[in-house]
Order: structure tokens, then sequence, then C-alpha cells
């Protein structure tokens, strides 16, 4: 029999262990996550820079790097980041001036939003790799 | 798949519940045990089987799952329903919170099959197999499926919630035209259920502060309602870091109210006017 | 013990909020044509060596709108960190990595718009 006097804190019910994913929070940690990543694609922008400042040799080093599977990869993840982060940033700007805040309107442009940056992504890699000969 | 109403079911689930263990950061008093499984009623030719959050504050036990079997020809037609029979046929100690069960009172929201939404306005036939039943999202439990909604209660009194004014009452009715009185529309039918503020993330990670998108939508009625004068002294309680912004737009709240009432755009309302008094 | 609505008071509001909020927004709009341009001048200059790049940066326009960037992009990156920081750590670490994290970007914000500057202006 557990004793009346020690109060037993109440337990909380499950919250995200539980929860449906949904096409709004899904996409909303989606930009979250995105700009996290875009925040270290920012520190990789500025080293590129000082390289590119500092001369030919520290140049090759950066451009070595990103030219590798990794670095490509990378460089991959971070373009679809960048489209996902931007396309779903214009959608929270219009979000901001009270538009497009039904329930269709929501669910239209978050697919609008995935298929964009999709399209992108596809058509920035393909457009650099043809520019790149 | 384009969702035109809240109360449209998605057909299609692609991920029940983002994949994470069940007890996945829980602490220790609020982990999920496995529970017992009930008898199947006899004779029964259509059975749904029902996993129901289970929770006995006096036993010194963990939260558990339990599996009923609901004999479907024997019980009306929405999930409020099914807990009835369960209480009624097979487990008289099933608890939860209910009254007028057509949707108007909120006494009975809870998490089902994942979204929060009332139990007597969701169909048994819209459910999954086996349906799931959780207390509302992110909240202290009292006994099995009954939330402890004080704390929630308390951040709406702290909006001060009734009309505010400063000029002398008049002989008879405050005045207010067709169109402002539209105004309040969309917002002064909601029957604080909390469906929309237990399925907020930013609540989950910043209740304590964060004020959530029913006592926000609830304090933008306020400030639209044109016989109120208070604004000014309402929008400096609301504008905070955590009270008003950390709303994020994540929109979780419109997507599941069940009157199909908008709190994300109320919220959108509030920062515009925060906004227009600044500029 | 406190009472439940002295609980959902704390502290009181601050008053305040919506200066950071409205600076997202601003530097969010201001990203769009410069992130458009940025990117579009890298796939323009794909596998290209460093001369040509060099000479491409040192042009005057090149290099103002890689500093508006640089501004732009570290202002909207600071904001959007401490919203995250502070919706998940809540503890005194919270101000501790506030605080790094606004300083760091403001220091890469230099440390990149020094890099354009001495491209721009050097032989």
């Amino acid at each position: 029999m557990s004793n009346p006097t020690a109060k037993r804190p109440r337990p909380l019910a499950p919250n995200v262990q539980i929860y449906r994913p949904q096409l709004t929070s899904v996409l909303s940690i989606l930009n979250r996550i995105t700009g996290v990543a875009l925040s270290v694609g920012a520190i990789v922008l500025v080293i590129w820079l000082l390289a590119a400042a500092r001369g030919p040799q520290a140049y090759a080093v950066v451009q070595g790097a990103i030219a590798s599977w990794i670095g490509q990869f990378v460089l991959f993840g971070t373009t679809f980041a960048f489209f996902l982060h931007f396309c779903g940033g214009i959608r929270h700007l219009v979000w901001d001036t009270v538009h497009g805040l039904e329930l269709r309107s929501i669910y239209i442009s978050g697919w609008a939003v995935v298929t964009a940056s999709v399209v992108l992504t596809v058509v920035a890699w393909v457009v650099g790799s043809l520019m790149a000969g | 798949m384009i969702i035109e109403s809240s109360n449209q079911v998605p057909r299609v689930t692609v991920l029940k519940r983002f994949p994470l263990p069940r007890n996945f950061g829980v602490s220790s008093e609020s982990r999920i045990e496995q529970g017992r499984t009930w008898p199947a009623p006899s004779g029964a030719v259509h059975v749904k089987s029902f996993e129901i959050y289970r929770y006995e504050p006096d036993s010194g036990e963990n939260p558990r799952l339990d599996t009923f079997a609901v004999d479907l020809d024997d019980c009306g037609p929405m999930v409020l329903d099914a807990l009835i029979w369960i209480k009624n046929k097979v487990d008289s100690t099933l608890t939860f919170r209910r009254s007028c069960r057509e949707g108007i009172c909120g006494s009975c929201s809870m998490n089902i099959d994942g979204t929060n939404w009332l139990a007597c306005t969701r169909f048994i036939s819209d459910l999954a197999t086996p349906a799931t039943i959780y207390p509302l999202a992110n909240l202290r439990i009292v006994k099995d499926l009954v939330p402890d909604l004080t704390h929630l209660f308390a951040q709406y009194a702290a909006i001060e919630p009734w009309l505010k004014t400063k000029t002398a009452e008049p002989e008879r009715e405050r005045l207010q035209s067709a169109r402002e009185r539209s105004k309040i529309d969309g917002y002064y039918e909601c029957i604080l259920c909390f469906c929309c503020t237990s399925g907020c993330p930013s609540h989950w990670w910043n209740g304590d502060r964060f004020f959530g998108p029913a006592v926000l939508l609830q304090a933008w009625r306020w400030l639209t309602d044109s016989r109120d004068e208070a604004k000014e002294e309402r929008l400096d309680n609301l504008e905070d870091p955590f009270r008003l912004y950390r709303c994020h737009t994540i929109l979780n709240c419109t997507r599941t109210c069940p009157k199909g009432l908008n709190p994300g755009k109320a919220i959108a309302e509030i920062k515009k006017m925060v906004m227009e008094r600044r500029s | 013990m406190r009472s439940p609505l002295a609980r959902a008071i704390g502290l009181g509001s601050a008053k305040k909020g919506a200066g950071p909020w409205w600076a997202e927004r601003v530097s969010a709009v201001a990203l769009v044509p410069l992130t458009v341009w940025f990117a579009a001048e890298i796939i323009a200059h794909s596998g290209s060596d460093h001369p040509t790049f060099i000479a491409w940066l040192r042009a005057p326009l090149a290099a103002t709108l890689m500093i508006l960037l640089l501004i732009a992009l570290f202002y909207h990156t600071a904001l959007g960190l401490q919203v995250v920081i502070e919706d998940y750590v809540h503890s005194g670490a919270k101000f501790a990595t506030v605080i790094a994290v606004r300083l760091g970007c403001f220091a890469l914000a230099v440390a990149g718009i020094m890099a354009t500057l001495s491209v721009a202006f050097s032989g």
C-alpha cells in the first residue's frame, strides 16, 4: 500500500512520442533544421572567402575539399537545405502579412514549398554541372 | 493531399508518429508500461480493438496501455460511445471527462490516433486498427484520460478575458455595428477544449511561459472587440518574447481545432497589431 | 507554493519582443534577392579557378552585394539561432550560449567583410 503522505508526481502525457507528424509540424521543424544547417554553411562561406583572399594555394585547398565526394555530398545537401529554407521562409513571410492562413491554403503552399525545393535543387545542380563543363 | 478542414481525417498515413521509441526522453514516473489485454465480447461479429492509456494514481504503478475489444454493433458511432461502452461493459474504472456528447462543451478532448480531437465528434469508423487513445499531449495526468488543466486555465485568467472599459456605462447596451460584431466571429466560438494548446510543440517545450494558441486566440477575441477599451494594456501584456513570440507559426493548432477555428490566424493578427502600434 | 495564476503570470510581460521578430523578417526580406544573386553567381561560376573568382569578386558591385549578403545573413542567423536556443535551453547555460552565438556571428561577419574588402582593394 503506498504511503498516503508521500505525493507521487503526476505523470506527463506523451507528446512528441505519440503525436502524429503532419505537414504543418514537419515542414516547420524542417525549416528550423535547415536554418541551423545553413548557419553551419555560413561558417563555410566565410572560410571560403578568407581562403580566396589569402591566395591561390589556400583557395585550392578549400576548392579541393568542396570538390571531393564528401564535399559534393554536403554541398548537395546544403543547396537542398537552402531552397527548403528559402521557400519555407517566403511562406512564413506571407503568413506574417496575415494571408494564406486557412487550412486549405496552408496545405497547398506546404506542398508547393516541397515541390519547388526539389525542382530548384535539381535545376541548380543540372545548370551548375553544365556551366562547369 | 490537401486538407480542406480540420475535420478531414487524413486517408494516407506516411508516419503514424515520429520514429521515436515510445518512452523516448520520458521521466521515470511517466514511462508507459505494457498493460493488460481485456477479453473480447463473446459472440460479437464486428469487433474493433482500442489501445487506451491508463493511469491509476493510488496504485503506485506507472501508466500503461490497455487493449480493449469493442463490439461495434452494441455501441454508438463515436469514440465517446466506445469509451462509455467499455466503462459499462468491460472496465468500470476507465475514467474520462464528458458532458454534452455533441461537441460544444469541450470536456472530452483527448489524443485520438495521434491528433487531438473531441471524442464525441470523432467517428469510430475513421480510426485506425487498433485505435490508440491517449490523453491530451504534454499535460500532467490526474487519472486515465483526465489531464490537469489548472495551468492552462491560469494562463487564460492571466489575459483578463472580460470587457475592460474606461468610459461610463451607457444606459442600455454598449453599441456595436454588425461589421464590428463580425470581427469576433471565428474567435468567440472557442470552447476551451485546449486541443490546440496541447498539440503545439512550442507549448510542449515552453508551456510554462508561452501562453499557447487557445489563450492567444481569446486574447485576440478581446483585442478585436470594438467595445473593449484596454487595447494598450492588453498588448503590453502580450508583447513578450515568451508569452506571444514563442509562436513560430507551426500551425498544428489550426490543423487540430475540433471547432474549425483558426488560432494561427488570430496570433498572426496579434503580431500585426503589435507592429502597427510601433510604426 | 505559488498559486496557478502567479505561476502563469511569472515575472510579467517584458513589454518588448517585437524588435527581434521584426528584424528577423526585415533581414529575411533582404536575404531573398541577395541569396538569389549569390546562388546564381555560384552556379554560373561553377568550376572556375582562383583568378576568375578574384576578378569577379573585385568588381565593385559584386563586392558590395557580397558585403550586404554577409551582414544580412549573419544578422538573420544570429536572431534565428537565439530563438532556437531560447526554445530548447532553459538552464543558466542559455545566456552564455546566446552571447557566444551572437558574438560568433558578429566576428564571422567581420571576417567575411574583411576578406571581401581585401580582395576588392588589393592587386
